[in-house]
């Protein structure tokens, strides 16, 4: 029965979303990267590794959609395939930082006071370390991957996220609802599922899906300077990074990652706006019903 | 005053905690600091000379002592490679990255700021979603992306408008002033505009939600007109909010800051640090990730006085709660 | 542009088919209201009746999205559709106001002296001496000693700082006092202090005010003649003292009925 409310909340909020002129350019992006993601997994128009040695720097072509690199091997196939491992990094990296984000929320508005000081001060402290600075000092053991990527910004969102909600926890754990659930003996585990989260989830989504937009421009940035994505690994950052050292002759082909980052990363700034308004159950009558 | 204290003593157990993280990343590296640093085909004996060399075969707590206590007194090592000594290294870079950062700064203050009030004082919608237009594709612009295209606009030799330099920095540093400068417009512009289109969103927020205010209905009261009072009230009770906010920024403007050295070839911390990584420099990235690492944390601190500072609020919220 | 200058004694105000509509949702509709010669005029409704709105239309403080219609007299200056430095020059000189909530209204980053001196600043010119010299004359009116003007609002308890709110309407000797539910942030207590002395000074001044409130038991304080409000619209006006002994409006009657109801309970539960 809960989960049949819950999809039915989540369709509302989808249906508030798409009603809107931006939202509908967030949700038509975020679903073709999806889209894109899934089917460069069985087909891509070329081979990522058929190199053309006597076709590089091609024009764009009926074989060759976006033309070919320096290598001669096929743009657009390695866009399509670059989507998939962003997907991937800016999924995993949402889940780490989301997860870590809420621990740490959790630890910062807990009744046990040493707890609740120790954590604020640490996440006070942290904050000011910004995520390149992380990846760095991650990269010194494990070289360029993408796992550098993911526990960077797992860890530098996290920290953010656990300061932006924390306002919104606080207030609803100092509220008489959760003060009276706990004079009935709730645990305090159960206050902070029932209670505490519901009231930050909103800001906790909104955060997540501009976290996720930074994890994708922290790709590019991180594997240019040659401690994410491995050579080799199919990524926008990759594609953005090889076409820099020709920018010179051939500044065209620089043009399509960037591109590509900034409409995925736009989207995702703009559903996080639109979402913030759509699960507002002040505004949005319907949700108050389901 | 006893809140200075305490942040200060945070900061410096920060700074400790932080040091022992850059430590020990250094040291569960698969094999040790030393064969990583002699190459994968040195021979042992090397290996075991550079150990003995830079201490790496007394226990780790020594190691580590041995590093902070060097670092307490200036002392950050020496270079394996090029044999000088660590600080006057960074000396040199931070040189040309610190300028970097402020001008980058300026740029994004001077965007931001000015085009938050702006926006948010503009009533007519069309006008509003402009401006919201170019502060959300502002952001989501990579840093390498822009500046990739400032130099296909602007960059000397390679650009449609061929009026500055794109790479490089001078051989004289700042004593030759006027190309030293030339050279760090582009990436400040870079670095500046798309840290300008997230500032320009966090003002609009911030002076948006006090312009909703009844600090703004008062102040009216007493004659202001609304845009008088936006700017005098309005932006005042906005500051200790957008004082963090530029502080996280300045910290952050790094990530931005060590793409871009990298793509315009500026000798600055950034790049350094990648070169000396590149190089396996060990003890170099060591330091170096521990002073960066520092100037962040400072910077943390010296935000968090300064918003105390401008909000008597804070200060009397203990005896204020009282009634 | 014409700025007011405003040389008799009194302002009367004159409110014909005053309409005010927010993101095209009517709030108030064809309010018509009088304030004569220092008279103290009470506008009393339920949250929500659209009664600060009301407040804000006269002061030009609606906000962005809320569009006016009707007309508002203040003195011979019509307010609705008014230029912005028009209705600038009016506030804070000939029309001072005092809010709900001084702890959300005064500028938390200003000592009150400063506050205080605010509006004889920005309409008068006068050095700073003799501005300080009437600022500490205007918080002895109100009770306040001269160290207060060296505070933060912070540092004040509520009751103080809306004697700091009051100060701030009335250093400039406005024509008319706009007051929006003033003590409703207060204790009863206090309530009652500020009440009395906004009325003493208000009449000393000899100046005009509508005062918005949503009990009955301060309006019945503070005003002569009042107005009832019900979603947006007036459904009963006349003498306080009158319309108090005997509602006409059914829906008035309910409202008068359930808060003596509430000062009999509050009564009894203090005489126990």
């Amino acid at each position: 029965m809960t989960k049949s409310k819950s999809s039915s909340k989540f369709s509302i909020v989808l249906r508030l979303i798409w009603r809107r002129g931006e939202g509908k350019f967030a949700l038509i992006v975020l679903a073709s990267w999806v889209v894109v993601s899934l089917v460069s997994l069985v087909w891509t128009p070329q081979s990522l590794w058929a190199t053309d040695g006597y076709h590089v720097w091609a024009k764009p072509s009926v074989a060759h959609w976006l033309g070919t690199d320096g290598t001669g091997a096929d743009v657009f196939s390695w866009l399509m395939a670059g989507a998939r491992t962003n997907l991937f990094i800016a999924i995993l990296a949402v889940v780490f930082a989301g997860a870590l984000g809420i621990l740490l929320m959790s630890a910062m508005v807990s009744r046990n006071s040493a707890l609740s000081n120790v954590s604020v001060v640490a996440v006070d402290a942290l904050i000011s370390i910004p995520t390149v600075l992380i990846a760095l000092i991650l990269a010194v053991p494990m070289g360029a991957s993408v796992a550098v990527v993911i526990i960077a910004c797992g860890i530098g969102y996290g920290l953010n996220l656990a300061r932006i909600a924390r306002p919104q926890a606080l207030l609803a754990a100092n509220s008489d609802y959760v003060g009276s659930a706990l004079s009935y003996g709730a645990s305090g585990f159960s206050v902070m599922l029932h209670h505490i989260l519901p009231n930050a989830m909103p800001t906790i989504m909104v955060q997540l899906s501009l976290s996720a937009g930074t994890a994708v421009l922290a790709e590019s940035g991180l594997t240019y300077l040659g401690f994410g994505v491995p050579s080799g690994v199919p990524s926008w950052g990759h594609s953005l990074a090889t076409s820099v050292k020709f920018i010179n002759v051939y500044p065209l082909t620089v043009l399509w990652p960037g591109l590509i980052v900034t409409i995925v990363v736009v989207a995702l700034n703009v559903f996080g706006d639109v979402l913030r308004d759509a699960i507002d159950p002040v505004t949005n009558p319907e949700l108050r019903r389901s | 005053m006893r809140f200075v204290i305490r942040r200060f003593l945070l900061f410096v157990v920060a700074l400790l905690a932080i040091s022992v993280v850059i430590f020990a990343a250094l040291r569960i590296l698969p094999g040790d600091v030393a064969s990583v640093m002699a190459g994968l085909n040195a021979p042992p004996e090397r290996v075991a000379q550079l150990r003995s060399q830079m201490g790496l075969d007394r226990p780790l707590v020594v190691q580590y002592f041995s590093w902070l206590g060097g670092l307490l007194q200036g002392n950050f090592g020496t270079s394996l490679l090029t044999g000088r000594s660590i600080s006057s290294t960074v000396a040199m870079r931070a040189s040309v990255t610190f300028p970097l950062i402020v001008l980058g700064l300026i740029v994004a203050l001077a965007i931001g700021l000015t085009l938050g009030v702006v926006s948010t004082l503009a009533t007519r919608p069309a006008v509003r979603s402009a401006f919201h237009f170019i502060a959300i594709v502002g952001g989501a612009i990579p840093a390498l992306w822009g500046g990739l295209l400032l130099i296909l606009l602007f960059g000397r030799g390679t650009g449609l408008l061929d009026v500055l330099p794109s790479q490089g920095f001078p051989e004289a540093g700042w004593g030759n002033f006027g190309s030293a400068l030339a050279s760090l417009v582009l990436p400040a512009l870079t670095v500046g505009i798309i840290d300008g289109a997230s500032l320009m969103r966090y003002t609009r927020s911030a002076l948006g939600d006090v312009m909703n205010s009844g600090y703004m209905d008062q102040a009216m009261a007493c004659g202001y007109t609304r845009r008088q009072a936006a700017l005098k009230v309005g932006l005042r009770l906005a500051t200790p909010q957008l004082v963090s906010v530029v502080g996280l920024m300045s910290a952050g403007m790094i990530t931005g800051v060590m793409v871009i050295e990298n793509l315009f070839a500026l000798p600055g911390i950034g790049a350094g640090l990648v070169t000396d990584l590149g190089n396996r420099d060990l003890i170099a990235v060591q330091s170096e990730l521990f002073m960066l690492a520092a100037f962040f944390l400072f910077v943390g601190f010296l935000v968090d006085l300064l918003h105390r500072f401008l909000d008597p609020r804070l200060k009397h919220a203990v005896q204020g709660g009282v009634q | 542009m014409r700025m007011p200058k405003w040389k008799g004694k009194f302002m009367i105000v004159e409110a014909k088919r005053l309409g005010i509509s927010i993101a095209g949702k009517s709030i108030v509709s064809s309010v018509d209201l009088h304030i004569g010669d220092g008279e103290r005029v009470g506008l009393i409704g339920s949250s929500g009746s659209g009664k600060s709105m009301i407040s804000k239309a006269m002061l030009g403080l609606l906000p962005t999205n809320a569009t006016a219609e009707g007309s508002v007299m203040l003195g011979d200056t019509q307010v609705i559709g008014a230029d912005e430095t028009v209705l600038a020059s009016l506030r804070g000189r000939y029309v001072g106001a005092v809010f709900q909530n001084p702890a959300s209204s005064l500028n938390p980053v200003l000592i009150v002296g400063k506050q205080v001196e605010l509006p004889l600043k920005l309409h008068y010119d006068l050095d700073k001496a003799d501005r300080q010299k009437r600022v500490i004359a205007m918080l002895e009116k109100v009770g306040l000693d001269e160290a207060t003007a060296n505070k933060y609002p912070s540092e004040l308890s509520g009751g103080q700082q809306q004697r700091v709110g009051i100060a701030t309407a009335l250093i400039t000797s406005p024509r008319l006092i706009i007051a929006d539910e003033p003590t409703t942030a207060l204790d009863s207590i206090t309530q009652r202090q500020i009440v009395d002395l906004l009325v003493t000074l208000v009449d000393k001044a000899g100046a005009s005010m509508l005062f918005i409130t949503h009990d009955f038991s301060v309006l019945a304080r503070a005003t002569t003649r009042c107005y009832v409000l019900d979603d947006g619209q007036v459904i009963e006006s006349g003498d306080t003292a009158d319309l108090l002994d005997n509602p006409q409006n059914a829906q008035t009657k309910k409202l008068v009925g359930a808060a003596r109801e509430l000062t009999l309970q509050r009564k009894q539960d203090c005489d126990d």
